[in-house]
């Protein structure tokens, strides 16, 4: 069928070439059409459509006036967009940037980030090079010319001084070297335009008053960086976009090229104030507001928006620090600065920090938002979510804001408008787990899965955290089979498991008695490369020995122990496992159920190599699999071996296998030996 | 033709439409599925507790009718009806039967899955309804009126104390449950389904039979969350009591709901039982018991985010200024915000596709073609007249008839449909040929082919 969006083109090579040829098309359409409908009415025609169509224009073109038609613009990604849409998510697969080459496939959390920032990094270095070495790349292969290709200026070409040069310089972002031309210039009498200066003062304040790091370029001292600051990024990825925060220095050249202007108006102003709230110097950027109000300069929304986030730090109590927030945007009404979004995110982002006051300013915020118009962003709904979880305590309030919020967003896709924006996901479903709500829990997820909301999951360490979640909700509530699903879903595509995860999965196995699947869990969690996590391991050899199961299972399990044990004495340069005392019983026991009495018995040597001493009972049960085998050297050497570990069941053990073994006459006097020496030691004992 | 009269004498009487189904159910089930249902009553599949709930719906519409019928006939005693009419009561014993079956069978699946008291006693009502139903059936020949009255009682019995037994339970009213009805039914048979399928898997807590049958009734009822949940409740505390009688233990609840499954939503329900103990198995502590007001959660109107009070700071007035700051250059802040965007969300591509569209975006790729005109950069303000329309260049310096007009029109026509050459190039050939034959003006005004 002809789309409707290609109507207008058709339109136009329609009716083009002019109008008086449309009455003849039209008829003979008609006529042609008619036919058609009455022959071959039951068929569908791949071309009728398209006359149809024809038709339809040409009529109403007859009848209206000539009116040539707007020429429909295409996206450059049209085509390719509605092609992407058409392939599905391979769970099997994984990431596609990895795809190149199958040897550097991730198949762990630290795998995978190495991966991608090493691929990253590559990239960075190549454009480095290319940039710093333009003399190499002048051949332009591509025709027509691709300029992104060629190597692009990064060094300074005008080396003279003028306004021309600062302005380079600017572009350039070369902090330094564009305050020392500045003050040459003004040295040399020379007028700076308003222009440049105000892109000076951006330029200082963005970037702190320090040249910012340049790729390969010299590293800033991070030495002035707070102590707050570093505890504060401690246990969190540290992400390629991580700059080095600076403080505001006392006297800063933006300041000093501030204090030396002639004019001071609204762009000067707010670039101070977007800078100092930036780099932390909070008190500072009020002072500099009375001072702008005092010489009756308007401030512009920028500025308001950097006050707004920097009024909790000037402030101790909860309602002195709203008085302030509400003082800020009376303020802004009244100097007819209107908010954005940007605004009242920031208020909400304050609010965070206003205890109880929260609860009730931030649905007026809302709502103070659907009354301007703007419609709030998932930063928004993520400070809504982190007020109210904050301040009930009763557990109550907290889901249903939640639930409130995700009706409301409930089939919407979004873009990102603020940085703040990929919080959201992970936080709403932090809620969900706290709150052990699976359906809320749902509701999240199909909102990620809606158009292009996944990308707003942020970079791979949110996204592992947020699936790390839902993972443990499912786990903990839902019935195996969907965990499984899910756990086929996201794993090892979207989310690579840490310990604590598989640990719940175990668990949800163990609840729902699905025990039998342990083995190709194990596989898993060989393959995610927490073979190493002893907790982890003796969990699963717990779970695997602690009851009987059938054969094939138990034949199942012994394969699998023997795996876990080769997991034991493998050394691939990391941390290896210690056998424990545990670990060991278990993987002989699972051996003897699955009537694998020699590897068993090999188990039992490792017992004494590693130092550890086997329990009773495990011997006991060894006898008896000793027995069914018919095996009465075997139970001897048994025997002989607890002797060895001085366990106080010798005797017992002995006795047992004099009545029930046939043995030799040399055996049985080693027999009657161990008997008689453990009964003293029984007796006293 | 049993079903033809019935259905014409139901719809002669009462012409509701339920009850015409119930009627025509009721005959089906005569005439065709009595051996299947008679085979299945041993084994107890699924078709049997279908037929059983469907007949659990219709059982107050189909003895009313009974009832109905039954007084017009004693009233009328006309000769001519009696002959349709004793067939008729025929017809009713069978069904009567087959229902007094039906019933059996339905408290026999209620049966295994409570222990409740309140279900014996209705037990105990329904044997005798179906002692009497054997009575019936012996003795349907010869006094069929007498004994159909004995049934449609016992029959009603069983009725009020079903009711008794739904109030029991629940607390909202019987009166307004027909009306949702239909809309219930079809997920009521699959509840039974559901439970006949499921049987052979014992879960620790609740049988989900038994939670099934518990959704299943409370679907029947207007409030269908609130009302299985306190139906649930209910069954988990005779649970709990027989199982404590059972050990000989009464104290020992405390050993029972620690065995129950913590946390775990057997079945997945949209309703949350509400007393089930919820413990933290992660270490958080306890969570607050969602108690009767949790449930009501559920049902209560969804509170709006938007429906507030509102800070009433600022009026929403499309400010110029607003457009003004937009249009303006981006300052070194807005591109830094812009950045700090694209970083903070993931920009990876999933696919191959969506990668070429990374580097359209970065003009590292040609675009794709999506229309006719790629390639066509320098062209992409020209609109496409003036690449039909040439005539205009022929205005000056040709002349107005002729053959060298005629040449030309042709030329430019040849022009219009060339897609390859730009606008400059057609006008730079058409003045080609101005200057060609200006240059040969007194040739061909020697010939007298140059009109002017």
């Amino acid at each position: 069928m002809v789309s409707s969006s290609q109507k207008p083109s058709l339109c136009t090579n329609m009716a083009a070439p002019g109008r008086h040829v449309g009455h003849y098309i039209q008829r003979n359409t008609q006529f042609l059409r008619n036919n058609f409908e009455q022959l071959w009415s039951h068929r569908s025609f791949g071309w009728s459509p398209a006359l149809r169509q024809q038709a339809a224009d040409v009529n109403k073109e007859s009848t209206d006036a000539f009116v040539i038609p707007r020429k429909k613009t295409w996206s450059k990604e049209a085509v390719l967009e509605a092609l992407a849409s058409t392939v599905g998510r391979d769970p099997t697969a994984h990431p596609y940037y990895f795809q190149d080459d199958p040897y550097l496939s991730p198949r762990t959390s630290s795998e995978f980030r190495l991966y991608s920032l090493s691929q990253e990094s590559g990239r960075s270095a190549a454009k480095y090079f290319v940039d710093s070495n333009p003399k190499f790349f002048t051949k332009d292969f591509a025709e027509p010319h691709i300029p992104c290709l060629m190597p692009e200026t990064v060094s300074l070409l005008l080396e003279e001084m003028s306004e021309e040069a600062l302005k380079e310089r600017i572009s350039l972002r070369k902090v330094t070297a564009a305050v020392d031309m500045y003050d040459q210039l003004l040295q040399a009498g020379t007028a700076v335009s308003v222009e440049t200066t105000h892109e000076l003062l951006d330029l200082i304040c963005l970037y702190c008053d320090r040249d910012p790091v340049q790729e390969g370029g010299a590293q800033a001292e991070d030495t002035e960086e707070s102590a707050e600051e570093a505890r504060r990024r401690k246990g969190r990825f540290r992400r390629p976009s991580d700059r080095l925060r600076f403080t505001w220095r006392e006297n800063s050249n933006a300041e000093r090229i501030f204090n030396l202007l002639p004019e001071r108006d609204t762009r000067c102003y707010s670039a101070l104030i977007r800078g100092m709230v930036k780099h932390g110097a909070y008190a500072k950027a009020f002072s500099m507001y009375t001072d702008m109000l005092n010489n009756r300069v308007t401030a512009d929304v920028h500025a308001f928006n950097a006050l707004m986030l920097a009024a909790p730090d000037v402030r101790d109590k909860y309602n002195e620090r709203w008085d302030l927030i509400a003082e800020l945007l009376n303020q802004m009404s009244q100097q007819k600065v209107q908010p954005n979004l940007l605004t009242f995110n920031s208020v909400l982002k304050a609010l965070r920090r206003c205890g109880y006051l929260g609860k009730t300013q931030a649905l007026q915020t809302l709502n103070e938002m659907k009354a301007m118009g703007i419609a709030p962003s998932l930063a928004s709904f993520d400070h809504v979510l982190a007020v109210f979880s904050k301040s009930a305590s009763s557990g109550q309030g907290n889901t249903n804001i939640l639930h409130d919020v995700m009706s409301e967003l409930a089939g919407s896709s979004f873009t990102c408008q603020d940085p703040d924006d990929v919080l959201f996901f992970s936080s709403a479903m932090r809620i969900c787990l706290d709150q052990k709500d699976v359906e809320l829990g749902y509701k999240v997820q199909s909102l990620v899965e809606q158009g292009e909301n996944w990308r707003l999951l942020g970079d791979s360490y949110q996204q592992s955290i947020y699936y790390g979640r839902f993972f443990n909700l499912l786990c903990m509530l839902e019935h195996i089979d969907v965990v499984l699903k899910w756990y086929r879903r996201l794993i090892p595509s979207l989310y690579y498991p840490n310990p604590q995860g598989l640990r719940d999965l175990l668990q949800a196995l163990d609840t729902d008695g699905r025990l039998d699947l342990l083995p190709t869990i194990w596989k898993d969690i060989r393959s995610l490369g927490h073979d190493n996590k002893s907790d982890l391991v003796e969990e699963l050899l717990t779970l695997m020995a602690r009851d009987r199961h059938s054969p094939e299972v138990q034949e199942a399990f012994a394969v699998c122990a023997l795996d876990v044990k080769t997991a034991f004495s493998a050394d691939r340069g990391r941390l290896s496992l210690e056998w424990s005392n545990a670990s060991l019983s278990h993987i002989t026991s699972l051996l003897l159920r699955a009537n694998n009495t020699q590897q068993a018995w090999e188990m039992l040597q490792l017992f004494k190599s590693k130092n550890r001493v086997p329990e009773e009972g495990l011997l006991e049960d060894f006898l008896s699999a000793c027995r069914s085998d018919g095996s009465a050297d075997r139970a001897v050497e048994l025997v002989q071996l607890s002797a060895a570990f001085c366990l106080s069941a010798t005797p017992r053990l002995a006795n047992q296998t004099l009545a029930q073994f046939d043995v030799t006459a040399e055996q049985r006097a080693v027999l009657s030996e161990l008997e008689a020496t453990g009964e003293p030691s029984v007796n006293s004992g | 033709m049993y079903r033809f009269i019935f259905r014409t004498v139901c719809t002669a009487r009462h012409s509701s439409a339920s009850v015409f189904e119930s009627c025509v159910f009721t005959a089906k089930c005569d005439k065709s599925a009595a051996l299947v249902l008679r085979v299945a009553n041993g084994s107890g599949v699924k078709a049997l507790s279908t037929s059983s709930v469907r007949f659990c719906e219709k059982k107050d519409d189909g003895a009313n009718s009974h009832q109905v019928e039954k007084t017009n006939t004693d009233k009328d005693a006309e000769p001519t009806e009696t002959p349709t009419v004793v067939t008729q009561k025929a017809e009713d014993d069978c069904n009567i039967t087959k229902m007094a079956e039906h019933k059996e069978e339905e408290p026999a699946v209620l049966k295994t899955d409570e222990g409740g008291t309140t279900q014996r006693q209705v037990d105990v009502e329904i044997e005798q309804v179906v002692a009497k139903s054997k009575q019936v059936k012996t003795g349907a020949a010869k006094s069929g009126k007498e004994s159909l009255l004995d049934l449609l009682g016992a029959m009603k019995v069983e009725v009020t104390s079903k009711r008794k037994l739904k109030n029991l339970i629940v607390k909202p009213s019987y009166e307004s449950t027909p009306k949702s009805k239909p809309a219930a039914m079809e997920s009521t048979i699959s509840m039974f389904q559901k439970a006949t399928a499921e049987a052979s898997s014992q879960r620790e807590t609740l049988d989900p039979e038994l939670v099934a049958a518990a959704s299943a009734a409370a679907s029947t009822l207007p409030d269908r969350s609130q009302a299985e949940s306190e139906l649930l409740r209910q069954l988990r505390q005779h649970e709990t009591i027989t199982e404590a009688q059972k050990t000989g233990d009464v104290n020992n609840l405390g050993v029972i709901i620690a065995d129950m499954k913590v946390g775990k939503n057997p079945n997945r329900q949209n309703a949350r039982p509400a007393n089930q103990i919820r413990f933290d198995d992660d270490g958080r502590g306890y969570t607050h018991d969602r108690g009767i007001t949790a449930e009501l959660d559920g049902v209560r109107r969804r509170r709006n985010l938007f429906t507030g009070k509102r800070l009433n700071v600022f009026s929403p007035t499309t400010d110029e200024d607003g457009v003004e700051s937009t249009v303006a250059r981006p300052t070194l802040w807005d591109v830094d915000f812009a950045n700090q965007l694209s970083l903070s969300t993931n920009q990876k591509p999933r696919n191959g596709l969506e990668e070429m569209i990374q580097w359209t975006k970065e003009g590292k790729l040609w675009q794709y073609p999506v229309n006719n005109e790629v390639g066509l950069e320098e062209e992409a303000g020209v609109p496409f007249h003036e690449h039909i329309f040439l005539e205009k260049h022929l205005e000056e310096g040709f002349p107005r008839q002729g053959p060298v007009r005629h040449f030309m029109e042709l030329v430019v026509a040849g022009l219009s449909r060339n897609p390859f050459l730009t606008v400059q190039q057609k006008r730079e050939h058409v003045s080609w040929f101005r200057d060609y034959f200006h240059q040969k003006e007194e040739v061909l005004k020697e010939a007298d082919v140059y009109l002017n």
